[in-house]
């Protein structure tokens, strides 16, 4: 490989991709699809949650809790009474303007650390937080008590709710389900420009030109890809910018957007290796975004109400299913490592599996890809 | 590096796609500065052999070298001293004519000024900031050319580079080839135009089913295969005083027609006189036994 050829390739496609109207639209529609949704999102889901937190020590168990939330309004109360008297008795019916209550005890991380049981207090309210994101949020909790003095036994939570959701109730935060969905759709950009990139060089017979060139055919794919992949990252990041989806674990957030991205990208390789026309490159491209979006509705909030369709079991059928969730979960904070290594582990050998076939492939037509 | 006298130097070169054979052991070779010629009909292997001599593909057997380079065992060496013109006109359409040009530049890892040089050398700098989409056939041909010359190489290959273009064009895209001779690059050109053949190389082979079936210079084949005859105009006065033209082909070797050549020399009759050589297509249709396209 030549860096001097490479950088030459790439150099001319980052170019022609901006002077390519259709390429154009690739690039701005999940920009144009993620402001929708972040209008949708500010129109819908415009209110910020007010969190009712005492915590007269700082502890850092606070910030588990925040995290759980895109827009959270902290409110400081003056005491574990003020929070009780905000929420009530647990399981009775009452309005309210806080999402969730915290009383953090004064010794909560040195008695952690000197191995007693502390007691924390949670309030939730029902009518915004659903059953699943309430055993998610204790179960982060106790992860952080964990963490203080493992491997003691962690603190108890006693738990008030008011306004008991119902089973199934999706009540979430909608912004992840936003941020989500704008952020795999954007990652069909990585499949579209790396397969356009290579069959547009098929189909107009440059690759002949290029192969009479210093530049190998090892060359001219590894510009495929580092331009399809700049592309992708650059845009994706600018998707969860539009969406406000920073937030939650954000480098996990970032492992699985770049996880999407080589992902995305070495879709695209599969495709450039098999196809010769743009027109069927693009017809395909045009199924596989699919592929990225569909399973945005079976996990997260929208995907408690779906766990009984037969669909949502297929659904686990595909890789984009596994990065679906994987986003899901740390923008609610919710990642564990069992999730993570299922979630990246299965990411992660499709991407494999996806770049060896598609090398393989090009191996195979570099002995005659001239007479392409 | 290495410059040697004989720049194309093919050796019974064979070429093989499963069972048919493009290439069937063909031999040439070309001098420094020198228009070499290739003709043949469309699929007789004119875009094979280029592709042999220009390591886009390998042969089946036999050997080649170009510009002093094995075109299998020193194919990144040969890509730095040849320039390929395609049959098809690959260039990048939204790209500007410049832009194309400064790509190859990037490609070849040669100063940008270079880019002007060639323009100007194929006439076309002042639409260098045009899209290639704008430009017609015979732009589009001279830019591939300008494109092929960006690195100075040694040899350069030209694919039927006046298909499809329009007399114009074509006569452009020709007098551009005329100069780069002048300067010293060996050309290799493959035509079925047997007129632009005739004009342009300083060798021709015939090419049929992938068999070299004839290899000398245009003069020569048209000496040896054409008539030893004189085509001869006469103006004959009628009753009307006006003066109809007659034709009439009187042998060169045949003491009758000489002493008649020399009769209506005379009398002044006679008003043009031509030799009745052979046109290269005539020689290629008696060598080859079929029309060149």
């Amino acid at each position: 490989m030549h860096r001097r050829t490479i950088l030459a390739i790439a150099r001319k496609d980052a170019l022609d991709i901006v002077l390519n109207k259709s390429t154009l639209m690739v690039l701005l529609s999940p920009i144009l699809v993620a402001v929708l949704f972040a209008f949708i999102n500010g129109v819908f889901a415009s209110k910020t949650d007010k969190l009712l937190i005492f915590n007269p020590s700082g502890s850092a168990v606070e910030q588990v809790a925040v995290d759980a939330y895109q827009k959270p309004e902290i409110v400081r109360a003056g005491s574990p009474d003020e929070v009780a008297a905000q929420f009530g008795p647990d399981g009775s019916k009452k309005s309210s303007d806080y999402v969730l209550g915290l009383v953090v005890p004064a010794d909560f991380d040195t008695s952690l650390r000197a191995g007693g049981h502390p007691q924390l207090g949670l309030y939730v309210n029902g009518d915004q937080v659903s059953n699943e994101q309430r055993q998610l949020l204790m179960q982060a909790i106790t992860d952080y008590s964990r963490s203080v003095a493992n491997p003691q036994p962690p603190a108890s939570i006693a738990l008030t709710t008011i306004n008991p959701p119902k089973p199934n109730s999706v009540v979430q935060d909608l912004g992840a389900f936003y941020t989500a969905a704008a952020l795999l759709m954007s990652f069909m950009i990585g499949t579209s420009l790396v397969s356009g990139l290579l069959v547009e060089e098929k189909e107009k017979k440059t690759l002949r030109m290029l192969m009479v060139s210093p530049a190998s055919w090892g060359d001219i794919i590894a510009s495929k890809l580092l331009v399809g992949l700049t592309y992708q990252v650059i845009f994706s990041l600018v998707v969860v910018g539009v969406v406000k989806g920073f937030y939650g674990q954000v480098p996990l957030l970032l492992l699985f957007l770049m996880l999407g991205a080589l992902f995305g990208c070495a879709i695209g390789l599969m495709f450039g290796s098999l196809l010769k026309t743009q027109n069927t490159s693009g017809a395909l491209v045009g199924i596989v975004s699919f592929l990225f979006i569909i399973p945005t509705f079976f996990v997260g909030p929208l995907g408690q109400l779906l766990q009984s369709n037969p669909v949502a079991g297929v659904m686990q059928a595909f890789p984009t299913y596994y990065l679906a969730q994987g986003i899901f979960n740390t923008l609610g904070s919710q990642t564990t490592p069992e999730s993570l290594a299922l979630d990246v582990g299965i990411v992660a050998a499709c991407i494999v599996v996806l770049f060896a076939g598609a090398l393989w492939m090009l191996r195979r037509q570099a002995a005659v890809v001239s007479t392409i | 590096m290495d410059t040697p006298d004989v720049m194309i130097e093919a050796t019974d070169l064979q070429r093989r796609f499963g069972a048919k054979e493009a290439v069937s052991g063909i031999s040439l070779s070309a001098r420094r500065g020198e228009i070499f010629g290739l003709l043949g009909p469309n699929g007789a292997g004119k875009t094979t052999t280029i592709r042999m001599l220009t390591g886009q593909i390998d042969p089946t057997s036999g050997s080649a070298r170009v510009a002093g380079c094995d075109v299998v065992k020193q194919r990144a060496q040969l890509k730095e001293r040849i320039g390929v013109v395609f049959e098809e006109q690959n260039l990048y359409d939204r790209l500007s004519a410049r832009l194309n040009l400064e790509f190859s530049c990037w490609l070849y890892g040669v100063p940008r000024s270079r880019v002007d040089e060639v323009l100007d050398l194929v006439h076309l700098r002042d639409r260098a900031k045009d899209a290639i989409s704008k430009f017609s056939n015979g732009m589009k041909q001279r830019v591939m050319i300008a494109r092929a010359l960006i690195h100075r190489p040694q040899v350069l290959f030209l694919d039927e580079p006046s298909r499809g273009l329009d007399p114009i064009s074509a006569r452009e895209v020709r007098e551009t080839i005329e100069r780069l001779c002048q300067a010293g690059t060996t050309i290799l050109l493959t035509t079925h135009l047997m007129e632009e053949a005739d004009q342009l190389c300083q060798q021709v082979a015939f090419i049929v089913n992938g068999k070299i079936v004839a290899n000398d210079t245009p003069r020569h084949l048209k000496l040896a295969h054409g008539q030893r005859a004189l085509s001869v105009t006469l103006a004959e006065a009628d009753q009307h005083g006006s003066a109809p033209f007659r034709e009439m082909t009187l042998s060169m070797d045949t003491p009758a027609d000489q002493a008649r050549l020399a009769e209506l020399m005379a009398s002044g009759q006679v008003r043009a006189m031509h030799s009745k050589e052979a046109t290269l297509e005539e020689v290629f249709i008696e060598v080859a036994g079929v029309r060149p396209a």
